[in-house]
């Protein structure tokens, strides 16, 4: 029997956007940006008659103690409710059972899979649809590999819902570890994924597929690009695929190159012309961090003190202003000097050392973490700032030293330019 | 930019004991010595300050400051780019800024000083270039501080001068950034924010699960509430019930006692309600109605006596109808009659008036003859148009007049003009212009003739001249060739000597002899060949230049012949023009010129005839237009006269028919007209009036004839007619008034007949009520109704009150009597019943007070839970905190790449120095071994961490400190050179001051 199903994960509903800051005029907009992106997931199931909705995860984040989050799902699951749409929900680890998902008072046309696994039954005109199963997070750290729980029961199609990390994907706490051989071995048909961001598909043996629908709304500017949820078409065991783009607000990374550029407004035009070219008109907003990169005669202008960041309030007042309006996050300089850093290294002298230097730590992590680990102050710091939830300096970071290193030629030789 | 300095000159205006003190360098080695005290010490120390700034008050031993007077001084130092003037005078603060001046005294930039000296650092210069013996050991100290020692070895790092500033900006910037302990740096200020906002986000605690708790107490406030409710609306109908039970009891007594009174009466609900007072009521309409009917039978007896009386007869009613029609044509009259002797004396006078104003006008009529007069719009329009005319004729032949007197005077002004023309043409010649001008132009042109022919003859003297010349300048002819005998004559002489000689000496020195001659004759032919040559090209050139000599003569002589020819038609040219103008061809250019002023006074002459004759044809023209004109204005004014008496004929004939004298002028003709016409009018109009007067006289007449004939008929009195008059319209009036008297009596007598008959019916239907009144009560007389009307009225009295009492109880209670009685013994009592309310009193308002604070309890609950559903202050802490924390990652990674900026400087630095052990400390060791002979040969830096200077011989190694006073002392010597000489050679030299060193 043909029938459809829609997969979401991780809607973080109500979780604060980063990089916007609370008094500009577009924080309405971000901060509704999440409940209207699930909204249209549940347009995209009424529009599409899908027999049910998966929601594999980190629905909100306990961490926010939103309110508004829990209600918000319950209103939108009423009206899938109202349209006979079944929901299968699993906790992830931002939402474990631990927290508050009991007292919400869900419909009963709502399943939230608990601890232990467990399997439900679609059925439609008295025979067995799809088998659906899953495990919610009992707790946020979850480090068993909850995959091995799961198995075929039946010849019916089966969809196994769970909140992992498949394959230790980076920049994502590794929970529930899983592996792409592991899910395989399960026979399962569909896998709805939840907890890594970015949209990713995995075919497993026996042409079943793992579906990572990422995030319906990106949040910052590590979470570039369009985004939303994934409807599944299924007939006779399998499964075609779409994409659908929910997002109302969208974050871009864009790069604008000094090269060439002579002016101040020269740079504002390539800025503009960049922005015009990604932000599509039919969103509510965009948020774009733009980086400068490339050698130019600029990179000197911009480095004077206070000139980036006049330049960023003047860029930010003017991208406010358009229709969608345009958030700039931050406006960064990764641009170079005009300086040849290869013919320095060529060179010699001390500014080869320097450089020779900083590229030996860069190939030697262990060199590096030693030195990392000898700054006392730096450590302090990256106690304090662990203990306020802000990793940045967990971990040395070469690019870093990559970036000091270029940065000390450039004093070094500034007066030669001079 | 490598810098160079060199002190030249150096004045001193006050610094310690120094006071307007100037010293000039030379180049090299400047020696300085002093006894002690001298100031060597304090020159260093005034050096250095110059450069580098004087050190700060406070620290008054090394400051030099003078108790008096100016603190500071100059310096004359040779740069790189030039000389400089480097001044430094403290201000009033002690502040002593520098200036730089170029020697022509214009101010440079300070940091022109700063080139100069290669940005050397103060505690660079101070202890390696400017230092003195108590210095010298300083030195082991200055290694180990870091800042020297980093620009020590800065100073031998190539591509590194900037080393010390860049770790000292990136220590800044990093210390800016975060401190340990800090609290201003940017990060260390958004940390605290940061835990700010945690603390305040641990502070609203878990809030959904206090809202799903609220939620809960929320729904069970509302249970109890609707509880209470409920118990408050039972208590309130409990009461409300018993309330009403209390309040009839009192009407509940009432009614028992009345019931108890009414036992005791007869039933009189039948009787007639309000019955005594209809009984009074109705006797006494009865006793109105009698009272009525009697007053009506007087009135009807003394109407009919009056009305008999009104109505008797007499002679002025007989004759009432003659005597208002003579009386109304009277008294139409009346004002006529009375107006009309005034008019008649009006109208004498008027016609009095008129014929005074006729017999004023002076014309042979009078009235009656005036009246006849035809004087109509036409004979009018006639006299007028004869006036017009009249006028116009003669205003024609006034113009007449004008024009001919007009016309001779002018005619008189042409002829004296003409006559005064004529004078001036006798008085000149009768010469003709034309032929004056003629001669004129033949003047001129034998002018212009005499100079060309003077211009020929000179062309012609001097081509004679030129062909004479050319005929002198006779060429020789060239000479004769060179003869070739000459040449045969030397070869025949060397053949012959050469023969001799063969003969003589024999035939070898012959045939040598040959060969000399023949080397003799060789060049005797060449040079004989070369002169024929010459010779022949000599006779060429000759031959051509007769040619062109001849064809020149040829030309010449032609263009003479043309000159001669030119000449003589000239000649003839100028007889016939000189002859033409009346002079001698011989004549002198005077003569000609006084010609020439002769001819040119003639035909001015001539040319004033000619304007005179033109002139006189003018005027003489004008003359017969003149003339002309006189006739013209002569014939109109014949015209204008005949016309003017043949109209005045006309006007005569006109006056004369109307009686006018007939010499009058048109002007006065018409206004007479005018005045005759006006009287005329006035006397046709007095006519009139007196007609209408005598008419209105006869009608008044008639009319009082009449009065008095009617009057007397009537019997009234006679007298003048206007008493007559009076008195019959009072007899009239009188009549009628007693006529209508008399019929308003009768009106009123025909009333009181209806009324008497109406008050019978009345007083007749009265009778019948009462009796049908006393029939109702029972009663037979007025008396015993009265009595049973009193008892009647007690008994209705308290059947109402009985019924009212009802009412309110069922009003009261809801219920009807006796279910009243039954609800108040199911109570148990009055007693109980009072009881039971007092209770339900006091709960009521305790239970009003419990459902309010559930009220409000809820309402609280409920708008905290609207809070929380849409809760801006947790999002909005939420975004700070993630802003926050987006702020000190960013800060953070800047900190932390500019900590590793400095630990990658630091370890390149190290690295570097021990790849490459910097030049200082080469030319260090060469120094050190020059100084100590060659005990020591090297010095080193270790590496590793610790920076000490090592010194070594062929065998082992010494730290700086296990040596000597003087060795260590010769060591830094040693260094202190080395970093001079890289100094000098990497970034310019400096000047090395060295105070009390040997």
């Amino acid at each position: 029997m043909r029938f459809k199903f829609v997969h979401a994960a991780d809607l973080h509903l109500d979780t604060p956007f980063r990089g916007v800051p609370a008094g500009s005029g577009l924080t309405g907009a971000f901060q509704q940006a999440t409940f209207r992106a699930f909204s249209r997931i549940v347009d995209v199931c009424l529009r599409e008659h899908v027999a049910f909705l998966l929601l594999a995860g980190d629905l909100f984040d306990a961490k926010d103690r939103s309110v508004r989050a829990r209600l918000a799902l319950r209103r939108e699951l009423d009206r899938l409710d109202v349209a006979g749409i079944q929901t299968f929900i699993v906790h992830g680890n931002h939402d474990p059972l631990s927290g508050d998902t009991g007292a919400l008072g869900l419909p009963d046309s709502v399943k939230v899979f608990g601890a232990d696994w467990e399997e439900v039954e679609v059925r439609r005109e008295g025979r067995v649809l799809c088998r659906v199963q899953g495990i919610s997070y009992p707790e946020a750290e979850m480090r068993e590999n909850l995959s091995a729980r799961f198995l075929r029961t039946g010849p019916d199609f089966t969809v196994g819902l769970l909140h992992a990390n498949l394959g230790g994907v980076e920049g994502h706490a590794n929970y529930a570890p899983c592996t792409v051989e592991e899910l395989g071995a399960r026979g399962l048909d569909y896998w709805a994924l939840g907890h890594v961001h970015t949209r990713a598909e995995y075919t497993l043996a026996g042409g079943a597929v793992a579906v990572y629908p990422g995030n319906p709304q990106g949040r910052h500017v590590n979470e570039p690009g369009e985004r939303g949820c994934v409807l599944v078409e299924v007939e006779e065991g399998r499964t075609w695929r779409r994409f659908v783009p929910v997002d109302r607000v969208r974050w871009h990374r864009l790069e604008v190159g000094l090269t060439g550029l002579g002016s101040l407004d020269g740079l504002v035009a390539a800025v503009t012309e960049r922005v015009d070219a990604s932000c599509p008109d039919e969103l509510e907003g965009h948020a774009v961090r733009l980086t400068l990169t490339g050698r130019g005669p600029l990179h000197r202008e911009l480095s004077r003190p206070e000139a980036l960041g006049q330049l960023e309030a003047d860029l930010r007042e003017q991208l406010a202003l358009r229709h969608p309006p345009v958030l700039l996050e931050s406006l960064r300089d990764a641009s170079l000097p005009e300086l040849d850093l290869e013919t320095v290294r060529l060179s010699g002298g001390f500014s080869g050392t320097l450089l020779a230097e900083a590229e030996a730590l860069v190939a030697d992590p262990e060199v590096l973490k030693a030195l990392w680990a000898e700054d006392a102050e730096l450590r302090t710091l990256g106690q304090r700032l662990r203990r306020l939830g802000v990793d940045v300096l967990e971990a040395p970071r070469p690019e870093l030293v990559e970036q000091a290193g270029w940065q000390v030629v450039e004093q070094l030789h500034e007066e030669d330019a001079s | 930019m490598s810098g160079a300095l060199r002190i030249d000159v150096l004045k001193v205006h006050g610094f310690g004991h120094f006071s307007g003190y100037e010293l000039e360098l030379g180049p090299g080695l400047n020696l300085l010595y002093g006894p002690n005290e001298a100031g060597k010490s304090t020159l260093l120390a005034f050096l250095r300050g110059m450069l580098f700034g004087f050190e700060k008050r406070g620290r008054s031993e090394s400051r030099y400051e003078p108790e008096a007077g100016a603190f500071g001084g100059e310096l004359c130092v040779s740069s790189g780019a030039g000389p400089l003037v480097v001044r430094r005078v403290a201000d009033r603060k002690g502040k002593a800024a520098v200036t730089v001046f170029s020697p022509e005294g214009h101010e440079l930039l300070a940091s022109r000083l700063d080139e100069a000296l290669a940005h050397v650092s103060r505690e660079l210069f101070c202890e390696v270039f400017a230092f003195s013996l108590d210095e010298l050991s300083s030195f082991e100290q200055l290694v180990e501080e870091d800042g020297v020692s980093r620009a020590l070895f800065a100073a031998g790092l190539r591509g590194a001068r900037r080393l010390p500033e860049v770790e000292k900006h990136l220590e800044k910037r990093a210390g800016e950034l975060f401190k340990v302990s800090g609290k201003n740096p940017e990060l260390n200020q958004v940390l605290r924010q940061l835990e700010e906002i945690r603390g305040k986000l641990d502070a609203l605690k878990d809030r959904p699960e206090q809202y799903f708790q609220e939620r809960e107490r929320l729904a069970s406030l509302g249970r109890q509430q609707e509880e209470a409710v409920a118990r408050q609306e039972q208590i309130a109908r409990e009461l409300g019930r018993l309330s009403r039970l209390e309040a009839a009891l009192g009407e509940l007594g009432e009614l028992t006692r009345l019931r108890t009174e009414l036992a005791v009466l007869p039933d009189l609900s039948a009787f007639p309600p309000g019955g005594e007072g209809r009984l009074e009521e109705l006797l006494q309409r009865r006793t109105k109605a009698r009272a009525e009917q009697s007053r009506v039978e007087e009135l009807l007896s003394t109407g009919g006596a009056e009305l008999a009386r009104l109505s008797a007869a007499s002679a002025v009613r007989e004759r009432e109808e003659g005597l208002r029609l003579v009386l109304g044509a009277f008294t139409a009259r009346a004002e006529l009659l009375r107006a009309l002797p005034g008019r008649r004396a009006a109208l004498e006078a008027r016609r009095r008036e008129v014929e005074q104003a006729l017999g004023g006008l002076g014309l042979a009529v009078d009235a009656a003859g005036l009246l006849a007069l035809e004087l109509g719009a036409a004979a009018r329009g006639t006299l007028e148009s004869l006036a017009d005319r009249l006028a116009k004729a003669e205003a024609e032949r006034r113009e007449a007049e004008v024009a001919l007197g007009r016309a001779r005077v002018e005619r008189e002004r042409i002829e004296a003009s003409l006559a005064r023309l004529q004078a001036e043409r006798t008085k000149l010649p009768d010469v003709s212009a034309a032929e004056l001008r003629q001669r004129q132009a033949a003047l001129s042109r034998s002018r212009l003739l005499r100079v060309e022919r003077d211009q020929v003859a000179a062309q012609r003297a001097e081509q004679q001249q030129r062909l004479q010349a050319l005929r002198a300048q006779a060429e020789p002819e060239p000479g004769a060739a060179p003869a070739p005998w000459l040449v045969l004559l030397g070869a025949g002489m060397a053949v012959v000597g050469v023969g001799a000689l063969a003969l003589h000496s024999g035939a070898k020195e012959g045939a040598l002899a040959l060969f000399f001659a023949l080397l003799l004759i060789v060049p005797l032919v060449l040079g004989y060949v070369r002169s024929v040559r010459s010779h022949q090209g000599n006779v060429e050139a000759h031959a051509a230049r007769q040619r062109q000599r001849a064809q020149e003569l040829a030309r010449l002589q032609s263009a003479l012949d043309t000159l001669t020819g030119r000449q003589l038609g000239l000649e003839r040219e100028l007889a016939a023009a000189t002859s033409e103008a009346g002079v001698t061809p011989e004549a002198s250019t005077a003569g000609l010129a006084g010609a020439d002023a002769a001819l040119a006074e003639a035909l001015r002459q001539a040319e004033r005839v000619e304007h005179l004759g033109r002139e006189r044809e003018a005027r003489e023209a004008e003359r017969d237009g003149v003339v002309r004109e006189a006739q013209a204005a002569e014939l109109a004014g014949r015209r204008a006269d005949v016309q003017v008496r043949t109209l005045r004929a006309e006007l005569a004939a006109l006056l004369v028919a109307r009686g006018f004298p007939k010499e009058l002028s048109p002007q006065r003709a018409l206004a007479l007209w005018r005045d005759v016409a006006e009287q005329r009018q006035r006397l046709a109009d007095l006519g009139a009036d007196e007609r209408a007067l005598a008419a209105d006289e006869a009608a008044c007449e008639a009319a009082v004839s009449r009065l008095l004939e009617e009057a007397r008929e009537a019997g009234l009195p006679a007298g003048p007619v206007e008493a007559v008059a009076a008195r019959v319209a009072s007899a009239l009036e009188e009549l009628k008034t007693r006529d209508a008297e008399a019929r308003t009596l009768r009106a009123r007598v025909d009333e009181w007949v209806g009324d008497r008959a109406r008050f019978s019916r009345l007083r007749e239907s009265e009778e019948q009520a009462l009796a049908a009144l006393l029939a109702r009560g029972g009663c037979t007389t007025e008396e015993t109704f009265r009595q049973r009307a009193r008892q009647a009225e007690h008994f209705e009295a308290l059947t109402r009150r009985v019924r009212e009492l009802t009412w309110r109880i069922e009003a009261a209670t809801g219920l009807e009597e006796p279910a009243a009685r039954e609800a108040i013994l199911e109570v148990g009592g009055e007693e109980r019943l009072k009881e039971k309310l007092a209770q339900l009193r006091m709960q009521e308002p305790a239970c009003a007070e419990h459902l309010k604070v559930l009220h409000t309890e809820y309402g609280s609950t409920r708008s905290q839970l609207e809070r929380w559903e849409d809760d801006e202050e947790l999002a909005a802490l939420r975004i700070q905190e993630e802003q926050l924390k987006a702020r000190a990652a960013e800060l953070a990674t800047r900190y932390a790449t500019d900590r590793l900026a400095l630990a990658l400087l630091a370890r390149a630095r190290r690295r570097f120095e021990e790849e490459q052990q910097p030049r200082v400390i080469q030319l260090a060791s060469e120094h050190f071994a020059a100084l100590t002979a060659g005990r020591y040969r090297r010095v080193f830096l270790p590496a590793g961490g610790k920076r000490e200077l090592r010194v070594s011989d062929a065998r082992r190694d010494w730290s700086a400190e296990h040596l000597s006073r003087g060795t260590r002392e010769q060591l830094y010597l040693a260094f202190r050179l080395a970093v001079i000489q890289d100094f000098g050679e990497t970034r310019g030299a400096l000047p090395l001051v060295v105070d009390d060193i040997l």
